[in-house]
């Protein structure tokens, strides 16, 4: 069941003169009750402003939000009562998105109270939400200053979860965390979304996080989605320049493992002022020919993945099928399964 | 057996505390990078890397002193020069690449001038020369329209040209050692490849030795020749970059590399659950990792390992290493 349908978003921010940051250009996606789209790009490709139109957070510049089908927009807003609580968000940097002064229960249970629920009913809800994601309730009375960055970050997640939505929309959550507190947080989302069946529009630049944790992708670049497919796939048979260009980035920490590309990506992302009207890529691009100055119509490569590029045929002739993240984890299991050790059989003995 | 460029041998940097025991950010470092190589030194925030780095160019910020052992540099021991002597030194010698290009660069100076100071500080050379000096090293750290560039300020720039303006200050006067502290980080990952591949290749071009600290050890696999993990100020696994990975090991070594495994399994076997972990601070007495060690045995926390030589040229502080299934 389709739960989120974005069609053709458009968001551009005006910056005087008669130009504009165009942010989003002509975006859609949707997203089915029950499973993850991730949003990957680099900074500026768009991917937060995309977050914030689909909870009507900015109204967009142009193009169609459709929550179950209906438009939203105009009256019906996240601030409606009909939908209120059903879409959550989830902020990158723990510490900064918790009210300092309020001790968590109580910023866990806001969303309740926004609700209109009793009392009674906020607690019942701040205790089971902490129960879910493993807050041990005797730190519900606690200010956030006072947890770690990972027990803050699941904070953020209770009170996202307390009111039961059906889509979150988590922003770079573990982007702030350090290894081994983002390796928690990441299970804790599968978990949750196995007990709930929630939704999650996931943003992140973290590609092997993506991998694990996402049913789809949608690949990002100056606002446009250059390429959108199920992740295995996406992964193992990249079409898109861009996308080859950053997966073949990803250093993965074993070093016969880096996706060998003769498709390098040069420069920078450029301003997203006044865009040209082609491929968003074609001045970085090393496959760039005079066709690309228009832009490419999306087209469908396999089921569920299509792909904006003219050379898509080319791409996919000159890469290897591989998903170095698949072999990544098979190496890793391999070479991280512990046996017991000599020394240590000694030292019992 | 050659000079090193930089030895570090059983170095010991304290940092006075009020009322109480000095807080010891390094302890019996040693360290030693040959001509031309590229050590990875990998750790979490708080563990000595940063220490490490201003502790090699002698910079260890007051009241925090080195309280013993020795940094040498080319053979020569850095503590018995004056600070005259290391002026000479620093950024001329060795050089440090840090992250936050933007901070590092003076807002008031153009580019040209900030990468020519040095040199004209070090060298004497000036006027038309040093511009095209400087313009030669722009085009090396690939910024495109050189010459115009020479006269932009910083805020000009975005943050992957101000990270190889950096490059090119710390490059600029062909130093046999650059220390490239988390210099990387804030890049986006498309930009930080190119970066990386940009300083691997201009390393290998002047024959400049690189002590590359990194939070991220994934970039280790694809970009040294040896890596290093500290914990605590301490050593804690050191080998050739084939070795480390194919055989990591350290028991903190495992958990870092666990950290990308999706086998919950294995996760949960490596990273001990939640907030004691990430709360635990290196232990005083014993192995400084006992805290958050799955592994850790009474021995561990009452004996101090030592660094032993478990493989050739791998090794390892640890009183039970890891071992694998053959």
């Amino acid at each position: 069941m389709t739960l989120l349908d974005v069609k053709n978003l458009v968001q551009h921010f005006p910056t005087g003169r008669g130009k504009a940051v165009q942010a989003v250009n002509g975006v859609d996606f949707t997203v089915d009750a029950g499973e993850t789209l991730a949003l990957v790009g680099e900074s500026g490709s768009g991917k937060t402003t995309i977050g914030r139109c689909v909870l009507g957070l900015i109204q967009p510049t142009g193009g169609s939000i459709l929550f179950h089908g209906e438009p939203m927009g105009g009256r019906r807003t996240l601030r409606s009562p009909e939908l209120r609580g059903r879409m959550q968000l989830v902020f990158q940097e723990p510490a900064e998105s918790l009210d300092p002064r309020i001790v968590v229960g109580r910023t866990i249970g806001e969303p309740m109270a926004a609700l209109g629920a009793s009392r009674a009913d906020r607690e019942k809800a701040v205790r089971l939400a902490a129960q879910r994601v493993g807050l041990p309730e005797r730190l519900l009375g606690s200010y956030p200053a006072e947890l770690s960055m990972g027990l803050q970050q699941r904070v953020g997640i209770a009170r996202a979860v307390v009111s039961r939505p059906e889509l979150i929309v988590l922003d770079e959550p573990t982007s702030a965390l350090d290894p081994s507190a983002r390796a928690e947080i990441i299970d804790l989302l599968i978990r949750l979304q196995k007990e709930l069946g929630t939704a999650y529009l996931f943003i992140s630049h973290d590609l092997s996080t993506v991998r694990y944790l996402s049913h789809r992708v949608a690949v990002l670049y100056l606002g446009s989605i250059v390429e959108q497919g199920p992740s295995a796939e996406l992964f193992a048979a990249p079409r898109h320049p861009y996308s080859v260009g950053l997966l073949a980035s990803v250093l993965l920490p074993n070093p016969e493992l880096r996706r060998e590309s003769t498709i390098r990506l040069e420069g920078e992302i450029p301003s997203p002022i006044d865009l040209p009207p082609g491929c968003p890529l074609e001045g970085r691009c090393p496959l760039a020919i005079a066709r690309c100055r228009e832009m490419p119509p999306v087209e469908t490569v396999s089921p569920g993945h299509t792909v904006r590029c003219w050379r898509h045929a080319d791409v996919a002739q000159m890469e290897q099928a591989v998903d170095y993240f698949e072999r990544f984890q098979i190496e890793a299991e391999r070479i991280l399964t512990p046996a017991p050790s000599k020394q240590e059989e000694q030292w019992a003995n | 057996m050659t000079t090193p460029v930089l030895a570090v041998e059983g170095l010991d940097v304290e940092f006075p505390s009020y009322g109480e025991a000095p807080v010891r950010a390094l302890h019996g470092l040693d360290l030693s990078i040959g001509e031309q190589e590229i050590v990875g030194l990998v750790g979490e925030s708080g563990s000595g890397k940063t220490t490490l780095a201003r502790a090699i160019m002698q910079l260890v910020p007051p009241p925090g002193r080195i309280s013993q052992g020795s940094v040498s540099f080319e053979g020569r021991d850095l503590s018995k020069l004056d600070e005259e002597q290391l002026r000479t030194l620093r950024g001329r010698a060795m050089s440090m690449v840090i992250a936050n290009p933007r901070s590092e660069l003076n807002p008031l100076l153009t580019v040209g001038q900030q990468i020519g100071n040095i040199l004209k500080y070090h060298t004497g050379c000036k006027g038309r020369e040093l511009r095209e000096r400087v313009i030669e090293m722009l085009k090396e750290v690939r910024i495109p329209d050189p010459e115009r560039r020479y006269d932009a300020f910083p805020h000009e720039l975005s943050g992957g040209m101000a990270q190889r303006v950096v490059m090119a200050i710390a490059l600029i006067c062909n130093p046999r050692l650059v220390i490239s502290d988390d210099a990387t980080s804030g890049l986006d990952v498309t930009v930080q490849a190119q970066v990386l591949e940009l300083l691997k290749r201009l390393a290998e071009r002047h024959r400049t030795a690189m002590l590359f600290i990194t939070r991220d050890i994934g970039i280790t696999a694809h970009f040294c020749d040896r890596v290093a993990i500290i914990y605590g100020g301490e050593i804690m696994e050191i080998a050739t970059r084939a070795r480390f990975f194919a055989n990591p090991m350290h028991p903190y070594s495992v958990l870092l590399l666990a950290a990308f495994s999706h086998n919950p399994k294995l996760r949960s076997y490596w990273l001990k659950e939640g907030e004691a972990a990430a709360e635990a601070r290196p232990a005083e007495t014993g192995c400084p990792f006992a805290p958050r060690c799955v592994r850790v045995r009474e021995h561990c926390r009452s004996v101090h390992p030592e660094l032993r030589e478990l493989e050739a040229g791998h090794h390892v502080r640890c009183h039970f290493p890891v071992e694998r299934r053959a």
